[in-house]
């Protein structure tokens, strides 16, 4: 009987250890990926940041040279700035736009126009930056009459909007939200749906109004969704680009170079790529801290629901 | 089991796969014939249409075969960098001046002085402007087109004008020429359609229509003859970047925001300015004609302050280093560059003859920029750390021109910025 037991236990141990055999198995092309594509070129980002490299010719190494020149480098902290700033206009805004959208787009989400609503926020996310920068930059600049008259009735010029340092990266920031506050926004509908009509209907007994019943009620429950906002809005304006490439090109005078993109100058225009990837390090830095961030939040969070 | 077998297999053909989208792709020969890579930007529209089956008749007199790439633009310099690094780069490949710096230093491209004989020398006409940093590296292919200073005839004459000579005409001309012409208290006819956001274009593009051609004139440069600093801060740059920024008064309003291209096409083209800086194309002549038919346009080569300069580009072939039959590509060079091809090329696609055999083809009207007028203008010097310099430059005549700086500032902070860079570039020679 025993024997028995005991083959029967090495047989489900062999079929264990098979499965969790099969199951690396199953897991090694995507680990290779991420060693190859993500694992090796990090590294690599790394060790270049320490050499004098221009790409085409093989590394020297000098130390910390590239990260001491960073110390002194004037367009290394606009584009730092200016990165900075980005963020800042962004992630708050982009965080109330697409909440309330998502509250609204939400309460009517049974009704034909809320359903249009849905469809309509995410298709700015579907097209691709270059697309909304080159059609930004049309309307901004084409000296349409309708979009001349709309900007106009707030006081704006629309057709300086990009002439100007400081207006530019605001645009830019503007822009980088009418195209990502859709997929935030559906994070948020996701989130709402899933609060139970339960909470609600108890604080409408305690007498809470709508007012209250949003920030008792609903704004607690979004917490972890606004946290998984907030940091995925900020990575993604830390590397903002590709709008920036295609609506100014950096410009005015660099008044829209973020360090994404004084990266790829340093990289593939001028031939300093050591230089670049110590700057692309530092940002990597950056967005390490904020993932970091978040998911400490996020623990935190959990552990109190 | 079925099922897990097929699995183990779609996991070993994708790390498979993996392993051979790693592996390199070049092939060396094709059915005993040698393969030569030829990379090439957008000449045109349709340039694999229109230039690309040219070639077929050097494949078959050559017995080889021609891998020609049409590389756009946008990631031109990008895809040529990573592609040398890779080992992957073409055998023959089409450079501006900006970019050769990089590829002479790092051994990339080929001096190709040893190339040529004397009757290349007299049959093609731009020889001389491939030559630079002490070697002949590129071979004149898409030149003799300098950004010329258009106007409007009709505005000159309902003024009381005549085309300007001189920085002072210029400036007096576009002064008259600013006004509101029917009478609604807005400005809308301008003295020079200029617009500094590089638009589509690279931020050079700013440099080629507006800076270089008044440094020139007034006598400066970028670099110093030793190209072991720069000098476009000296007195006369200042005073070409200062008389730069005295124009603005009579540009569009938006002329910070307003892309340099459309500045020219709507501005200009539109009949709203006396002037406008652009490239002699004859597809400008031809596009005005379609779109604004009844503009009256001509043009100065150059106005003169201290002497006559504008930029003309001299984008080249070069032949690079990795290039294994070098006879065969540089005999490939010369047949891209001759008169059998461009004649044919350049019957629908006006471009400058690159030989002396070509007949020009183009715009009567803008014969003359390669005649009587082709000492007017010229490249640019192609020195160490280019493409940085001229960046970093852009960006601070773009602080002036928006007023955030004044030019001597500007210039002096990005002297310091190119010098440092060149001492930089020369320690490491030494």
């Amino acid at each position: 009987m025993q024997a028995s037991f005991l083959r029967i236990e090495v047989l489900m141990n062999k079929k264990k250890r098979n499965c969790q055999l099969s199951a690396y198995g199953y897991i090694t092309p995507i680990l290779l990926i991420m060693i190859v594509f993500l694992g090796v070129s990090v590294l690599m980002s790394v060790v270049l940041s320490f050499t004098k490299y221009n790409i085409l010719t093989p590394p020297q190494f000098n130390e910390l040279d590239n990260y001491t020149r960073m110390l002194t480098d004037k367009k290394f902290v606009k584009a730092l700035m200016n990165t900075l700033k980005v963020m800042v206009y962004i992630v708050p805004l982009q965080t109330v736009i697409s909440l309330l959208v998502s509250v609204v787009i939400a309460s009517k989400r049974n009704t034909w126009l809320g359903k249009l609503a849905n469809i309509v926020i995410f298709i700015p996310v579907l097209s691709s930056n270059a697309v909304v920068g080159t059609v930004w930059k049309a309307i901004l600049n084409g000296h349409i009459e309708v979009v001349e008259k709309f900007f106009a009735f707030f006081g704006i010029n629309c057709s300086m909007l990009l002439g100007d340092a400081d207006s530019a990266l605001l645009t830019v920031a503007m822009v980088s939200i009418w195209k990502n506050v859709g997929y935030y926004a559906v994070l948020y509908i996701s989130a709402l749906i899933n609060i139970s009509d339960h909470y609600y209907e108890a604080a409408k007994v305690d007498g809470a109004g709508r007012i209250s019943r949003f920030f008792y009620v609903t704004l607690p429950m979004l917490k972890p969704t606004t946290i998984l906002v907030v940091f995925l809005g900020v990575t993604t304006s830390l590397q903002c680009f590709d709008i920036i490439y295609n609506l100014t090109g950096g410009g005015p005078a660099m008044g829209t170079t973020t360090l994404v993109f004084y990266v790829y100058d340093l990289c593939f225009k001028s031939g300093r790529a050591g230089y670049a990837m110590a700057v692309s390090n530092m940002l990597f830095l950056l967005i390490l801290i904020t993932v970091v961030a978040q998911r400490k939040m996020m623990r935190k969070d959990a552990s109190e629901i | 089991m079925k099922r897990k077998s097929i699995s183990v297999i779609l996991c070993v053909a994708m790390v498979a796969g993996l392993a051979a989208g790693c592996g390199s792709s070049k092939d060396e020969k094709k059915d005993g014939k040698e393969i030569l890579s030829v990379w090439i930007p957008p000449l045109d529209d349709e340039t694999e249409k229109n230039y690309v089956p040219l070639l077929d008749k050097f494949e078959k007199e050559n017995n080889c075969e021609l891998d020609v790439q049409i590389i756009p633009w946008d990631t031109y310099e990008e895809k040529y960098m990573t592609a040398i690094n890779a080992g992957e780069g073409p055998d023959v490949g089409y450079m501006y001046v900006e970019m050769f710096p990089t590829y002479i230093d790092s051994g990339a491209v080929v001096d190709m002085e040893e190339y040529l004989t004397e009757e290349d020398y007299e049959e093609y006409l731009y020889l001389d402007r491939g030559k630079m940093m002490g070697g002949t590296y590129g071979f004149p292919f898409n030149t003799g087109n300098p950004f010329i200073m258009y106007y409007n005839e009709d505005i000159l004459e309902s003024i009381g004008e005549t085309a300007p000579e001189t920085w002072e005409d210029f400036e007096r001309i576009c002064k008259k020429a600013t006004k509101d012409t029917d009478g609604d208290g807005k400005i809308d006819q301008y003295g020079y359609a200029a617009g500094f956001n590089n638009g589509d274009m690279s931020p050079l593009y700013l440099l080629n229509s507006y800076y270089y051609s008044l440094l020139w004139q007034n006598g400066s440069d970028i670099y110093n003859d030793d190209l072991k600093s720069v000098r476009f801060n000296d007195e006369a740059g200042v005073e070409a970047v200062e008389y730069l920024k005295s124009l603005t008064p009579y540009m569009p309003e938006d002329y910070m925001s307003l892309a340099a291209t459309d500045a020219f096409s709507n501005v200009f083209g539109g009949g709203h300015a006396a002037f406008a800086c652009a490239r002699a194309m004859q597809a400008q002549s031809e596009s005005f004609q379609e779109t604004y038919p009844d503009l009256h346009w001509n043009y100065v080569t150059s106005l003169k302050n201290e002497q006559y300069g504008t930029f003309g580009a001299a984008d080249c072939l070069t032949l690079m280093s990795a290039c294994e039959n070098k006879e065969l590509g540089m005999k490939l060079i010369k047949y891209m560059t001759g008169t059998e091809v461009m004649s044919e090329y350049h019957k629908e696609h006006h471009g400058a003859p690159m030989t002396k055999d070509e007949e020009y083809q183009g715009d009567e009207k803008l014969e003359r920029t390669l005649t009587e007028d082709r000492d007017k203008w010229r490249p640019l010097q192609a020195g160490p750390c280019g493409s940085d310099i001229l960046l970093n430059l852009v960006s601070q005549i773009q602080a002036v021109m928006s007023g955030d700086a004044s030019a001597q500032e500007a210039l002096d902070e990005a002297a310091e910025y190119s010098n440092d860079l060149l001492d930089e570039y020369w320690a490491d020679k030494e």
